[in-house]
């Protein structure tokens, strides 16, 4: 899993745009980093992690899962290591400990800040009165296709917001902003642009009804 | 960006994005529950439920036909965590071998 922001890290770790980014390195409408035939994580070497200053919450979380309730509560729980994984993990130690190591915080305000805006997003779909469904096949049902089709369409992103760079020069484009050069402001940016279109959507979504519309180009919508 | 530019009526394209943006987000942060009334479930890996089931054929690489499990046996799976799917070989009535039974949980 890797939210748009961590895509933006590690792309910037490595030096390349998030759009190469999601195009060479993910899977699954670019949600996912890609995996080696044998399973192991694209960016993982013999020497370790190519990313991992910039890792996703995801793996600096492992051997942790974390889920919240509806009301905001934690949990925990340890993960089996997997085969061949070289980390050393004990019970020594609280989770806090443990999550301040890994330099959690920033990853968490963000997720949750995106969070606030898949909320609205939800709901937004709930007024058009539209199911989301999620995990949209690649030739499904009745569509017989090839496997290397399936993988490409795999790999064309869900969201055309998953691509922090494309969005950002789109929006600094149309507001005459310059692009910020930090993560951090990108990421605040990139945030504040989904609100604009999520308002602009608000505003217009009131006595409306979606309409058909041929589409103008194909890839991410 | 360019949607604020259309017109006042919510489109089509609107509604894909907002729903392609939705999964994006569903997926890569692990927000599986979300509503007008509750708030959202933040999760990596502990609430990450299969939705749908197919059973593909490939020859080599080419992917010669797939199906999707039907909605009854879907709604049995899910709800059901010792529900099990078995894959067996037949010619003419008899069984010739059991590929094996998976748990629904995976």
């Amino acid at each position: 899993m890797a939210g748009p922001h961590e895509v933006l890290g590690m792309s910037r770790l490595l030096g390349i745009s998030t759009t190469e980014f999601l195009s060479l390195y993910t899977d699954n409408g670019g949600t996912t980093l890609r995996s080696e035939a044998d399973g192991r994580c694209v960016f993982v070497t013999a020497s370790g992690c190519r990313v991992h200053p910039q890792r996703p919450l995801v793996c600096r979380l492992y051997p942790l899962g974390r889920m919240t309730d509806e009301t905001g509560v934690e949990r925990f729980a340890l993960y089996p290591l997997q085969s061949g994984c070289k980390a050393v993990a004990g019970r020594e130690g609280t989770i806090d400990t443990f999550l301040n190591s890994q330099g959690i915080g920033p990853y968490l305000e963000w997720s949750s800040r995106y969070g606030e805006l898949y909320r609205r997003i939800v709901g937004l779909l709930d007024r058009l009165d539209i199911r989301c469904k999620v995990g949209a096949e690649a030739g499904g049902p009745g569509r017989p296709g090839t496997a290397v089709q399936e993988q490409e369409h795999d790999r064309e992103p869900l969201s055309s917001w998953q691509d922090i760079d494309a969005s950002i020069a789109e929006y600094c484009a149309a507001h005459g902003l310059e692009a910020p050069a930090e993560i951090d402001d990108t990421i605040l940016l990139h945030l504040q642009a989904i609100k604009e279109w999520l308002d602009n959507l608000d505003s217009r979504i009131e006595n409306t009804a979606p309409r058909e519309e041929v589409p103008e180009e194909s890839g991410a919508v | 960006m360019r949607n604020q530019k259309e017109g006042n009526s919510v489109t089509r394209r609107d509604v894909l994005k907002l729903a392609g943006t939705a999964a994006a987000f569903c997926t890569s942060f692990g927000f599986l529950h979300a509503g007008q009334t509750g708030g959202v479930v933040q999760d990596k890996h502990l609430q990450a439920r299969w939705q749908q089931a197919e059973v593909k054929w490939y020859a080599g690489s080419e992917l010669l036909h797939s199906m999707a499990m039907p909605a009854r046996v879907m709604k049995h799976l899910e709800s059901d965590s010792n529900a099990t799917v078995e894959i067996k070989l037949f010619r003419a009535g008899q069984m010739l071998s059991s590929l094996g039974k998976i748990h629904a949980k995976y």
